[in-house]
């Protein structure tokens, strides 16, 4: 019954049926000089990241997390082992990064992610908004999957403690978008449904259709024998 | 001859004759002898005419051998001389002719009287060893003693046996006792080796090999008819594993056809095209059957391990790039997001969006299709019946949406699947 895996030998403890969710935010800040700086050219501020999406100390179970720059970039593979896992850095060129983070139980594949560092505002994507003082904010939400875990990893995974006592927020409120975005999906599926039971019924008929008129010249092709 | 004629290009008669005196002068032509094989006589006189050797070239007698010198030496004396033979114990005395002047040695084949080493046994050894249980000791002196009468030739020992004083034994049960006893005693005289006779191995042999013997004409004949029987019904078995393994790739190409109609869709309407008085009645409701199965396989994410939930949305590999820009086309004209926030309700919901989606346009392509079935049809009756028509329902119409609700989807699906009126008449 055990499923093929290729997590090393200590997979056999795994916890069959055990399955914990822990969202995620992950994306970067960007805030511009004014100008473009002399020496260098960079004309931007940014800082990419990631956060627990609700409060707590990533730490207990992710071991590090790896963002790899752009390679034009001295020491293009940054780790970071302890939160804040994030990189500051200057620069005046957007770039996908990539994001790994590792967990403290080896037997746990690292998960990867990928972010298009946002520096400029580009109208139609709705992850970019504006915060006050804080510039341009481009961040995804998603969610780290852990089935059947292993057991020292669901140790790790419900024994988190608070990352701060305040209060802990996002740039972007997530609730509301998953509402509308979950809203805006039914909807759009009940309308596509419709649609494919209108489009059997059409099918229907067009076959249906078909039929009698083959059926029609069948008829006259005989009664052009006849005569 | 050749290189010499254009050397000398003025050949006259004279030359000629000249030359053929001279031949015939220097050498005279042997006659072959009447009734002389004309290759024998080509072999003794060839073409080059070249006369005989001089010297004997082969210093050998050449096919014929010399004939035997009779008289030369004396011939040697044979004499008629007593002798006895080794192997007998009676010391008779025979005679025979033999050379004196041969030295007279052992009769050459007493040799050949070779003596078995059999074994025996004491009383004792007998009592303490050798005791069975359906042997005597006299029957077992009885079998010894054949044995060495007759040099352990089994089947007359076995017709010799003293049939009066015991009972019948078989050549095995002969065999298998004297065996044992040899190896018992070979045993006691501390031989690692010792041969085992397996007296129920081959009884069983000989059984079988008399059965195979007694079988009657018609027993063979049927066994023969029986193997090739067996021979047909194999071939047959095989035959028919060729054809269903035959069958299930077909309907696994199928298969894979339906989760790809588009091509299938592709292939129907140039099939009609090329041959559009007679459109099948299949294709059509088999349109219908791939566009009802149609719509994306997202794989199950049982494995453990850890994974991010917008993987779940990523769209399998099997779905075309064309699907997927369809795909694209109908999220954003119901502007919605390409990467929604990825919460589990929004995954299954995405997902099962996007499945229908493929089957909308899969649906779409096969209204396409159908549509420019019933156009050719219509043609077609018009082209029999002047002056008539058929009427497609208005519903059917493509560009005649008959709710008016909006037309979801880019056209761009349907590029193949309805042509618009086809170029027969």
């Amino acid at each position: 019954m055990s499923l093929p895996t290729d997590f090393g030998p200590d997979s056999g403890g795994r916890m069959k049926g055990v399955y914990i969710v822990k969202p995620i935010v992950y994306g970067n800040i960007a805030r511009y000089f004014g100008k473009k700086r002399e020496e260098d050219g960079h004309t931007h501020q940014w800082t990419v990241y990631v956060k627990p999406y609700h409060n707590e100390d990533m730490s207990a179970y992710v071991k590090k997390v790896h963002f790899k720059l752009h390679e034009s970039y001295a020491n293009q593979n940054r780790i970071v082992v302890k939160p804040p896992y994030e990189i500051s850095e200057t620069g005046w060129g957007e770039f996908e990064i990539v994001i790994k983070i590792h967990f403290h139980d080896p037997n746990e594949r690292p998960v990867t992610m990928y972010h298009i560092l946002k520096l400029f505002h580009t109208g139609g994507t709705m992850e970019v908004g504006l915060d006050q003082g804080k510039g341009l904010v481009s961040e995804s939400y998603d969610e780290i999957v852990f089935q059947d875990p292993t057991q020292l990893m669901h140790h790790l995974l419900t024994n988190t403690k608070q990352l701060t006592l305040g209060p802990w927020e996002h740039n972007t409120d997530f609730e509301d978008k998953k509402e509308k975005t979950a809203k805006a999906i039914t909807d759009a599926k009940q309308k596509v449904r419709v649609e494919i039971v209108m489009l059997k019924n059409r099918l229907k008929l067009a076959r249906e259709t078909i039929a009698q008129f083959k059926e029609e010249i069948a008829k006259t092709q005989d009664n052009q024998y006849i005569i | 001859m050749e290189l010499e004629q254009p050397a000398a290009p003025e050949v006259s008669r004279e030359t000629i004759i000249g030359q053929k005196k001279r031949t015939s002068t220097t050498q005279k032509m042997p006659k072959r002898p009447e009734g002389m094989h004309r290759e024998v006589f080509a072999l003794l006189y060839n073409d080059n005419k070249d006369a005989p050797p001089l010297f004997p070239s082969d210093t050998s007698n050449g096919y014929k051998q010399t004939k035997i010198k009779l008289g030369m030496r004396r011939p040697r004396k044979w004499e008629w001389m007593p002798f006895t033979n080794p192997a007998r114990t009676d010391a008779a005395v025979f005679y025979h002719w033999r050379r004196p002047s041969d030295e007279p040695k052992e009769y050459p084949f007493a040799k050949f009287n070779k003596k078995l080493e059999i074994p025996t046994y004491t009383e004792s050894e007998y009592n303490q060893h050798l005791k069975s249980d359906g042997w005597t000791k006299e029957e077992t002196d009885h079998l010894m003693d054949l044995v060495k009468r007759f040099d352990m030739r089994f089947i007359i020992m076995a017709d010799r046996y003293d049939t009066e004083k015991f009972n019948k034994r078989s050549v095995e049960d002969l065999k298998e006792r004297y065996y044992k006893v040899c190896g018992i005693l070979a045993k006691l005289g501390g031989e690692k080796k010792i041969y085992t006779y397996d007296a129920d191995h081959e009884r069983r042999r000989k059984e079988q090999l008399k059965k195979l013997y007694e079988r009657t004409t018609e027993q063979i004949e049927e066994e023969q008819y029986l193997l090739g029987e067996l021979k047909k019904i194999e071939a047959r078995k095989k035959e028919r594993e060729r054809k269903t393994q035959d069958l299930q790739k077909l309907i696994s190409q199928a298969d894979n056809q339906n989760e790809t109609p588009r091509k299938t869709d592709k292939k129907i309407p140039k099939k009609k095209i090329a041959n559009p008085s007679r459109p099948s009645k299949i294709d059509t409701s088999y349109i219908l059957q791939a566009a009802e199965t149609a719509g994306i396989k997202f794989p199950d994410y049982k494995n453990s391990g850890v994974s991010l939930r917008s993987q779940r949305m990523k769209l399998p590999a099997n779905v075309g790039q064309k699907k997927s820009k369809g795909i694209e086309q109908m999220l954003q004209d119901m502007s919605l997001e390409l990467n929604p926030t990825p919460t589990e309700d929004i995954c299954q919901n995405f997902n099962e969006l996007r499945s229908d989606m493929v089957l909308l346009m899969e649906l779409k392509a096969a209204l396409g299709t159908c549509d420019y079935e019933l156009q050719s049809l219509r043609h077609q009756y018009e082209a029999v019946n002047p002056g008539k028509t058929l009427t497609i329902p208005p519903q059917l119409l493509s560009n005649n949406d008959q709710d008016g609700s909006k037309h979801l989807g880019p056209e761009i699906i349907d590029v193949v699947g309805s042509p618009g009126t086809p170029s027969i008449t």
